[in-house]
C-alpha cells in the first residue's frame, strides 16, 4: 500500500530523516516508536506531504506522491491524518467538522454528507455531540471527532501522530478503542505512539526510529521482549520503567 | 427657547451651529463608511499579500503598506486631490478624493490587522485543512478567515474610529465635513468656543456609541 524509498528530509542544514525505506501492506497496522526528536513524526507527516520531502520517493497505492507534478490536495484527501492536538475547527460543530471535506473536496450533496457524518459519529459513540462545538467536548471526544473527520474522506490509509499524547490518562482508552475497531475493520494504519500496549495488542509491526534512521523493526512482542540494538534497549528501559 | 438663550447667551451659538454641523456630519459619515468599507477590501487583499508565498505579491503589498504608513494622511489627500488629477489630467470631486484617501489609508492599516489576525491562527488549523484535501484557498476561506476575522474585530473598530477622526483633515481641501462646517461658522459669527465645542461633541456622539457597540460585539463573539 505504501512504499517509502530512501527518504531524506532536511530542515535547513539539519538532516532529520537520513534515508528511510519501508513498506506498509494493505490492512497492516504499523506503529512507529522512538525518542522525541528522532524524526518519527516528520516521517509520518511526509506521507501526506505536510512536510515536503527533500529526497527519496513515497508511493501510495501505486501513485508516487513525491513526484513533481502531483495534485497535492488530492493526495492528502486520500490519506487520513489525526493530530496530537486534534486541530478541530473551533468555529464548526462536530458534524460540520466532519462534513467539510466531503462537501468541499468530494462535492458530496449535503444530505448525503450529513448522513455519513452521523454514521461515523455513531461508530465512535458521539451521536449526541453532533451539534456541539469542539470547545465543549472533552479531549477524548475531540480526538474521536477528529478521527471521524479523517474517515469521512474514505482514506486509503490513516496516519496517527501521537493521537493520545495530549489526553488525560483516563481518556486515552476511548480513543485507543476507536483505533482498535478501525484496525479490526481492516484499515491500513500508521501510528506514531508511545502506547506500547496498543502497539503490542493491535500493531502488526513496530518500527523503532532513532536519529533519523530505522534502527529496528519487527513483530511487537518480539521487539519489546528481545530488543537487538542497544538504543532500543535503552529506549524501552526508559519508557517501561 | 428664546428665553433660555437670553439667560444663557452662550447657548445661542451652540444651537445655531447645529444645522451646519449636521450637514457636515453627513459627509463625515459618508466618507468614513465608504472609505473604511473599501479600505477593508483593499486591506484584506494587501494583508493576505503580506503573507503570500509569491514574492511579487508580497513586495507589492509591502511597498503599499510602508508608503501609506510612512506618510501623513494630509499629504495623501493633497496628493490625491491636487497632484494626481494634475498629473493624469482628470477631474476628481472632493468627496470622491476623500473616500479614496480614507480607503487607501485605512487599507494599509487594515492590511496589518488582517495579517496579524491570520498569523495568530494556530498552524494546526492550516494543517488540518490541508490534511482533508482542501486547497490553500479553501482552507483560507472556510477555516482560517472565519476564525481570524473574529480576532480582527477589535482592531478594525479601532481603525474605524481613527479613520473617522482623520476625515477632519479633509477640511484642508474644503470638504464640507464637520470641522470645515464648524470653522465656517466661526468665521461668520466671530464666536470660537461654542462652535468648536459642538464639533467635539459631534465626534464623541459617534465615537462613544461605536466603542460601546464594539465592546458588546466583542463580548458576544467571545474574542
Amino acid at each position: 500500500m505504501i512504499e517509502i524509498n530512501n527518504l531524506h528530509k532536511y530542515f535547513g542544514d539539519n538532516e532529520v530523516l537520513k534515508g528511510i525505506s519501508n513498506k506498509v501492506n494493505e490492512k497492516e497496522v504499523v506503529c512507529i516508536i522512538g525518542p522525541s526528536g528522532s524524526g518519527k513524526s516528520t516521517f509520518l507527516r511526509c506521507m501526506n506531504l505536510l512536510e515536503d520531502v527533500t529526497d527519496g520517493t513515497i508511493t501510495i497505492d501505486g501513485q508516487e506522491i513525491t513526484a513533481k507534478k502531483t495534485n497535492v490536495p488530492k493526495i492528502r484527501s486520500q490519506v487520513g491524518m489525526v493530530f496530537q492536538h486534534f486541530n478541530l475547527f473551533p468555529h464548526k460543530t462536530a458534524l460540520q467538522n466532519i462534513i467539510l471535506g466531503p462537501l468541499k473536496v468530494k462535492k458530496m450533496p449535503k444530505e448525503e454528507a450529513e448522513k455519513k457524518g452521523m454514521e461515523l459519529l455513531e461508530k465512535v459513540g458521539l451521536v449526541d455531540k453532533a451539534h456541539m462545538y469542539p470547545g465543549s467536548l472533552s479531549g477524548g471526544q475531540k480526538q474521536r471527532v477528529a478521527i471521524c473527520r479523517a474517515l469521512a474522506m474514505d482514506p486509503k490509509v490513516m496516519l496517527f501522530d501521537e493521537p493520545t499524547s495530549a489526553l488525560d490518562p483516563e481518556l486515552v482508552g476511548e480513543v485507543l478503542n476507536v483505533m482498535k475497531d478501525l484496525a479490526k475493520d481492516g484499515m491500513t494504519m500508521v501510528v506514531v505512539t508511545h502506547e506500547m500496549n496498543f502497539a503490542r495488542e493491535v500493531g502488526d509491526r513496530v518500527i523503532f526510529i532513532d536519529g533519523g534512521y530505522i534502527v529496528e523493526e519487527g513483530d511487537p512482542n518480539e521487539l519489546f521482549q528481545n530488543p537487538q540494538s542497544e538504543r532500543l534497549q535503552t529506549f524501552l528501559g526508559e519508557i517501561l520503567v | 427657547m428664546d428665553a433660555l438663550v437670553e439667560k444663557l447667551p452662550f447657548l445661542y451659538h451652540m444651537i445655531k451651529v447645529i444645522p451646519y454641523l449636521l450637514e457636515g456630519m453627513k459627509y463625515t459619515l459618508i466618507i468614513t463608511f465608504l472609505g473604511v468599507a473599501i479600505g477593508f477590501v483593499i486591506g484584506a487583499f494587501a494583508g493576505l499579500g503580506r503573507i503570500s508565498n509569491s514574492k511579487i505579491i508580497y513586495a507589492i503589498s509591502t511597498v503599499y503598506v510602508e508608503i501609506i504608513r510612512g506618510t501623513p494622511i494630509l499629504v495623501q489627500i493633497l496628493f490625491i486631490y491636487f497632484a494626481l488629477p494634475d498629473l493624469l489630467d482628470l477631474n476628481l470631486d472632493k468627496i470622491t478624493a476623500s473616500v479614496i484617501a480614507i480607503a487607501i489609508n485605512a487599507g494599509a492599516y487594515i492590511a496589518e490587522i488582517v495579517r496579524g489576525g491570520v498569523e495568530s491562527i494556530d498552524k494546526g488549523q492550516f494543517e488540518a485543512g490541508d490534511s482533508i484535501g482542501l486547497t490553500k484557498n479553501q482552507t483560507m476561506w472556510h477555516i482560517i478567515w472565519p476564525q481570524a476575522f473574529r480576532r480582527m474585530i477589535p482592531p478594525l473598530g479601532n481603525q474605524f474610529i481613527i479613520s473617522l477622526k482623520d476625515t477632519s483633515l479633509f477640511s484642508a481641501i474644503a470638504v464640507v465635513e464637520l470641522v470645515y462646517q464648524g470653522k465656517a461658522y466661526t468665521a461668520a459669527s466671530a464666536s470660537y468656543f461654542e462652535p468648536y465645542f459642538m464639533v467635539g461633541l459631534f465626534y464623541l456622539a459617534i465615537t462613544i456609541p461605536s466603542s460601546i457597540i464594539l465592546r458588546r460585539l466583542e463580548k458576544r463573539l467571545d474574542v
